[in-house]
């Protein structure tokens, strides 16, 4: 790898956005992921190239450590930021069709609940893994899901739900979805939510991280 | 008993808040201790978390079917539960919430794409809320001290196998909404950041001092914090 994608893929681990961010203090006044992505497309390296030699491997790291344990939340937002500042010039690339996403990805929390912090940690998660996430934010009902389902044609979709309450409803959900889009991969979490539920409710997919889901989702691209 | 608190009274420092979200002391990264001292300073004038309780002195506890009842309302509390409340005398219902605001705030940073921001907004939410408990506990502990009482734990629907929809039936008891919690027909509560449960009260019950004890959620993060 050229040094100017490790720069920006360490960047990025350690949530260096630009040359202004004063963290992580051993990069303090240097060009952050920003700056230098922007250089690494003026000196002619493809999108693309960036996007999976740089951003997606600093993601997955950032994802693994936080499965075990070794960084927290917010060191998981910070290098979200960073990779959003990269993302800037990359996005014009999707828009002409020059660079591709690994696939889409839509999700949301299931109706009747109302939590969105771990439904919107899986999507930047899963969007640092080079996914176009189509977020319906939460309470949504199942024809929302089956609206965009179809609007999006082969994309994954992913259910979050954080009460046992509403967990019924995610069953419901499922339901319908899976008799609908009998191939559609369907992901399901959220902290009452256990494998043995995934599986008896016809899902596809479990994990009680973000990483699991990500991992899962290469399998597919 | 209705109570109301500054948020100012309720939060605890840094690094109660960086210890939530999984740092030991001094190990959070600066970005993040910035920002929840920011964000704690402009919510401390501002906030307000509210609490209500209410006690029933009449109530039949049944051993076989591990419920409890009063004013024609069963509860089904279910073992782990009952094996606290059986000793006591009345019960007292509780709500308490950190309001609507924070929530907002935390919702509108994500929204802007400020995630970290969001994310701390959040937790303070989370902390306020248990902490508006947490007061609202010891006012009831102080309260019925006077006539002789003590009180359990508190026990929330969704923990230790009591059913989260027998928030329909606690919540039935707050008719005036004082603290401004609605149900959801899947109960939850709006403000999210709003806790709800049960309290036993008699000269023969006992508060267990490590309550993790008590609960069988492995994964829970507050799981072996001393509070
Ligand atoms: C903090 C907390 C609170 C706080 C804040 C609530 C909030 N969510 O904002 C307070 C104190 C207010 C609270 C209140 C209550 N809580 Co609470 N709370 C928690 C706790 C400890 C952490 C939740 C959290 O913020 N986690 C951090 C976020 C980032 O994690 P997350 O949302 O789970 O998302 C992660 C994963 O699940 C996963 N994920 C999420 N979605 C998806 C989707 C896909 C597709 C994939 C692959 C992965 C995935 O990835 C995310 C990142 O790692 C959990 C227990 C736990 N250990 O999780 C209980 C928990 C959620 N609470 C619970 C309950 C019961 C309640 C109350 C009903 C109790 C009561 N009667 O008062 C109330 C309900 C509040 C309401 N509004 O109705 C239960 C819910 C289960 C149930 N029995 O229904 C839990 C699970 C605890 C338990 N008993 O086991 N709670």
């Amino acid at each position: 790898m050229t040094e100017i994608l490790e720069r920006i893929s360490t960047c990025v681990e350690f949530g260096k956005v630009d040359i202004k961010s004063p963290y992580p203090p051993a990069m303090k006044d240097q060009e952050g992921a920003f700056e230098l992505t922007r250089h690494a497309l003026d000196e002619g390296i493809k999108p693309g190239e960036i996007l999976e030699e740089a951003l997606i491997p600093a993601m997955s790291r950032v994802g693994q450590k936080f499965s075990r344990n070794e960084i927290f939340v917010p060191q998981m937002l910070m290098a979200a930021k960073a990779m959003s500042s990269s993302m800037i010039h990359i996005k014009p690339y999707y828009l002409s069709g020059e660079t591709k996403r690994r696939g889409t990805f839509i999700i949301g929390t299931v109706r009747g609940d109302l939590h969105d912090i771990g439904k919107n940690l899986v999507s930047m998660m899963i969007e640092g893994g080079g996914w176009e996430i189509i977020d319906l934010g939460v309470d949504v009902s199942t024809e929302k899901f089956i609206e965009a389902a179809e609007k999006h044609p082969g994309a994954v979709i992913g259910l979050s739900a954080l009460l046992t309450t509403t967990m019924e409803n995610m069953r419901k959900s499922v339901e319908v979805l899976r008799n609908r889009f009998p191939a559609m991969k369907i992901l399901v979490g959220g902290a009452p939510v256990t494998e043995d539920f995934c599986r008896k409710i016809g899902a596809d997919f479990y994990s009680p991280d973000p990483q699991g889901a990500v991992e899962y989702l290469k399998t597919l691209a | 008993m209705r109570l109301s608190y500054r948020y100012s009274e309720l939060l605890t420092g840094i690094d109660a808040l960086a210890g939530v979200m999984g740092y030991l002391p001094g190990t959070a990264p600066e970005p993040v201790t910035d920002l929840i001292a920011v964000l704690s300073e402009e919510l401390l004038a501002t906030g307000e978390a509210r609490a209500e309780y209410i006690i029933f002195d009449h109530v039949n506890l049944d051993p076989v079917s591990k419920t409890v009842e009063f004013e024609g309302v069963v509860f089904h509390v279910k073992p782990i539960i009952f094996s606290q409340i059986k000793n006591a005398e009345g019960v007292a219902l509780f709500i308490c919430t950190a309001g609507r605001e924070v929530g907002e705030l935390s919702r509108k940073s994500m929204k802007e794409g400020d995630l970290l921001r969001g994310y701390v907004y959040d937790v303070i939410g989370s902390e306020v809320a248990e902490g508006a408990a947490d007061r609202m506990q010891e006012a009831l502990k102080t309260a019925v001290a006077l006539s002789g009482m003590g009180i359990t734990n508190r026990f929330s629907p969704g923990y230790c196998g009591w059913d989260v929809a027998e928030q329909h039936k606690l919540f039935s008891f707050f008719t005036e909404n004082y603290c401004g919690i609605t149900l959801t027909d899947s109960a939850l509560m709006n403000p999210v950041k709003s806790v709800s449960g049960m309290i036993g009260i008699g000269r023969k019950v006992k508060y267990a001092p490590y309550k993790c004890q008590l609960c069988d959620d492995k994964n829970c993060i507050y799981r072996g914090r001393k509070t």
